[in-house]
């Protein structure tokens, strides 16, 4: 067989050869085309023939360094095809290469699950097949949107627009009513000032943050009863006049006192004073400012209702 | 309950699928009769201690069902009540339900028990929550076939994605444990949350296997070493490495659960339970369509961790190679939750192996003899080697919810 393949391919190369032999004094007359850059008699009859021809034929597209290192590099490949033939010729006689497997340990130690899939894998729910297409997934939603004609992107940026609005009508009727009546009527829909701040306060609200940025965190404490106690009265209010007049309000939501975590431990056999832990009696400052005394009496000071100033937690 | 007394009893003979036929009994509502159970046994005739525990679990999650044993326990009768979960009041403290598993309880796995409650679940009334404990709680792989608890989370819950079924589902091992040898208890520990009941499952056309493109796994160790598992998880690697280079085995070693020792001398005493490793592997096709292989250590030890690891992952590709789209110890299952769906045909694509296993084969018989239709059959075609089941559903569904 292999013996018939380069017969073949000899006969194709006689071909070929034959073929670019008459091609090829047509490029170039002489046979050597440097010998013909390097006269410079012999290129001016070159010149003259070449002319000569043009006027009688088309025009010859020629570059002579081209078509040198062309020749060349067909030699190189017919060397290489025969190199080849050989070899494969060779290998017949050859023994079969055995193949052999290797997966070292290091790289199957190497190879270490990320933290999330060993959560999503290894939690108590039944692992979802979605969870480490994670990448991709956020990969193809981006794709998907700059896929999307523009038109309907544009529809969602109004859609969003208009929503926002809807949320801040309110805020901005009333800014605008206000500016009416001290100056000039502010009629565009953008808030502006007090009210931008209300709208994106509303806006943090809506996207789940636990309180307003309004609410003021520190005020003294009598204050701040007084307000929650002003609301309560007020609700208590609303509910007592609509119960009286029959009309049914939604259900009151129970506020559930929880500072477990916060309120002080008193087991028996406890410290009555500090916190007991790994051994150790720890004190904080403010108790050893009880201990030491300048507030007055410690246990007046838990007891006594009235007493403001002497808060503990 | 009245409402049975109108079907007469379904008569069935033999030990063999009493569970099964237990849990088509609860399921259809229908009262069953199962005489001659172990009758020519001398030694251990009538119900085992097993059967006995799954009763008494059925007896928890349900309400009204009444259970009536012969004298010698060969013959039982069961008129099944409604689902109704862990409700409280019904057995449940805190609406969890403690169902504890005696020592004599330890030749099965926990997943005997557990694949059979996350059936009647979906068609429970209220939630389902229930900790299986005890002495003869094993929650991995026995030598008698019964897959381990991992296995359960990993490779048969997702299949309840299939029928619509997917929110607040967990399978918490709060106590791993091992198959114990003679004389020894097992002590795990598992909670079954199944909080997603559904008024009928999704009607299921499951055809194409599709093509395994990741193996995932847990390699546990209980109360022996870790580097047990590192040697089970690097001997299972090497075989299916060459495979599917998306192979990832997690590992988990904890300490041997203690079990009350029945001491007189020290009452409140306790001794370790059952040790040993296992592992337990699930391979998912791009179908997402799962495939598992589970295999621990003998209670009699003496085998070498890589082959634990070899012979799972020799039984993953042997489960793989047997085709369609649900392996063996997941077609009860699947195909429970079919015949329960919507009076609709559903489709699932089994090798010929799974369908042709007697399990599979007695499965469907007995589904015809609780009222269902019979099973189409027919080849998947295209040169390929599955069969196509068709199950039709009774359209009855979960009878708690029905007015929900």
């Amino acid at each position: 067989m292999p013996a018939l393949a380069t017969m073949t391919t000899r006969t194709l190369k006689r071909k070929r050869v034959t073929r670019e032999e008459p091609e090829q004094p047509s490029r170039s007359p002489t046979p050597s085309s440097s010998e013909a850059e390097s006269d410079s008699d012999d290129g001016k009859l070159q010149d003259i023939f070449r002319k000569a021809f043009e006027a009688k034929f088309k025009p010859l597209d020629v570059e002579p360094k081209k078509q040198k290192i062309e020749t060349v590099v067909e030699d190189v490949e017919e060397e290489d095809e025969e190199s080849d033939w050989s070899g494969i010729s060779s290998d017949g006689d050859e023994p079969n290469v055995e193949v052999v497997e290797y997966t070292s340990r290091t790289q199957l130690a190497n190879e270490r699950a990320s933290k999330a899939e060993l959560r999503a894998f290894m939690s108590s729910k039944p692992p979802t097949s979605s969870t480490p297409s994670l990448t991709q997934k956020k990969h193809k939603s981006k794709s998907s949107s700059d896929d999307d004609d523009p038109t309907e992107s544009s529809h969602l940026k109004n859609d969003l627009a208009l929503q926002k609005l809807l949320r801040d009508s309110h805020l901005l009727s009333s800014a605008a009513a206000s500016a009416a009546a001290s100056a000039a009527a502010n009629t565009s829909l953008t808030a502006t000032g007090a009210a931008r701040h209300k709208s994106t306060d509303l806006q943090l609200l809506a996207l789940g943050a636990k309180t307003s940025i309004h609410a003021q965190k520190s005020m003294p404490m009598a204050h701040r009863k007084g307000i929650i106690a002003k609301a309560r009265e007020r609700e208590e209010k609303r509910r007592k006049e609509a119960r009286e007049a029959g009309i049914v309000l939604e259900r009151e939501v129970k506020v559930k006192k929880k500072e477990g975590g916060k309120e002080r431990e008193r087991g028996v056999g406890g410290p009555s004073v500090g916190r007991f832990k790994g051994g150790m009696l720890r004190l904080s400052k403010r108790d050893v400012a009880d201990i030491t005394g300048h507030r007055g009496d410690r246990s007046a000071g838990r007891g006594g209702r009235g007493n403001g100033k002497s808060r503990r937690r | 309950m009245t409402e049975p007394e109108a079907q007469p009893l379904l008569r069935f003979t033999g030990h063999r699928h009493l569970r099964t036929r237990l849990l088509l009994a609860t399921l259809t509502g229908r009262a069953i009769r199962i005489s001659q159970i172990r009758s020519t046994s001398h030694t251990h005739p009538g119900l085992t201690p097993t059967e006995v525990s799954f009763l008494r679990l059925l007896d928890a999650v349900t309400n009204g069902s009444s259970i009536e044993f012969s004298m010698t326990g060969t013959t039982l009768v069961y008129r099944p009540g409604l689902i109704t979960g862990s409700s409280e009041g019904l057995g449940a403290i805190g609406g969890v339900i403690r169902h504890e598993l005696h020592k004599e309880c330890a030749s099965r796995g926990v997943s005997w028990w557990i694949v059979p409650l996350c059936i009647l679940s979906p068609f429970s009334k209220g939630n389902m929550n229930v900790v299986f404990h005890g002495e003869g709680c094993v929650t991995g792989a026995t030598p008698a076939g019964d897959i381990s608890a991992d296995t359960v989370r990993t490779a048969i819950l997702p299949l309840y994605r299939n029928f619509g079924i997917e929110r607040n589902i967990e399978l918490r091992i709060l106590k791993r444990s091992c198959a114990p040898g003679p004389g020894k208890s097992a002590g795990g520990e598992v909670q079954l949350v199944f909080n997603h009941q559904v008024r009928l499952p999704k009607t299921l056309h499951l055809m194409n296997p599709g093509r395994v493109k990741r193996i995932r796994g847990v390699a546990y160790a209980v109360g022996v070493s870790g580097s047990n598992n590192a040697r089970v998880i690097e001997a299972a690697r090497g075989v299916l490495n060459k495979f599917v280079p998306d192979t990832y085995i997690f590992s988990d070693v904890s300490s041997a659960p203690l079990v009350p020792s029945n001491d007189k001398n020290n009452p409140g005493g306790k001794k370790k339970g059952a040790v040993g490793f296992g592992i337990s592997l699930v391979a998912e096709s791009s179908t997402h369509c799962l495939y598992s292989a589970d295999m621990s250590s003998p209670p009699t030890g003496g085998t070498p961790p890589e082959d634990i690891g070899k012979q799972a992952a020799y039984q993953l590709l042997e489960v793989i190679s047997q085709g369609g789209c649900v392996e063996k110890s997941a077609v009860e299952t699947m195909v429970c939750l079919m015949a329960m769906g919507s009076e609709d045909v559903g489709r699932l694509a089994m090798g010929r192996d799974v369908v042709g296993s007697e399990d599979v084969i007695q499965l469907g018989r007995d589904l015809s003899e609780f009222g269902g239709s019979g099973w189409g059959l027919r080849d998947a075609g295209e040169g390929r080697d599955d069969l196509i089941v068709s199950v039709v559903g009774r359209g009855v569904g979960n009878v708690g919810r029905k007015v929900a």
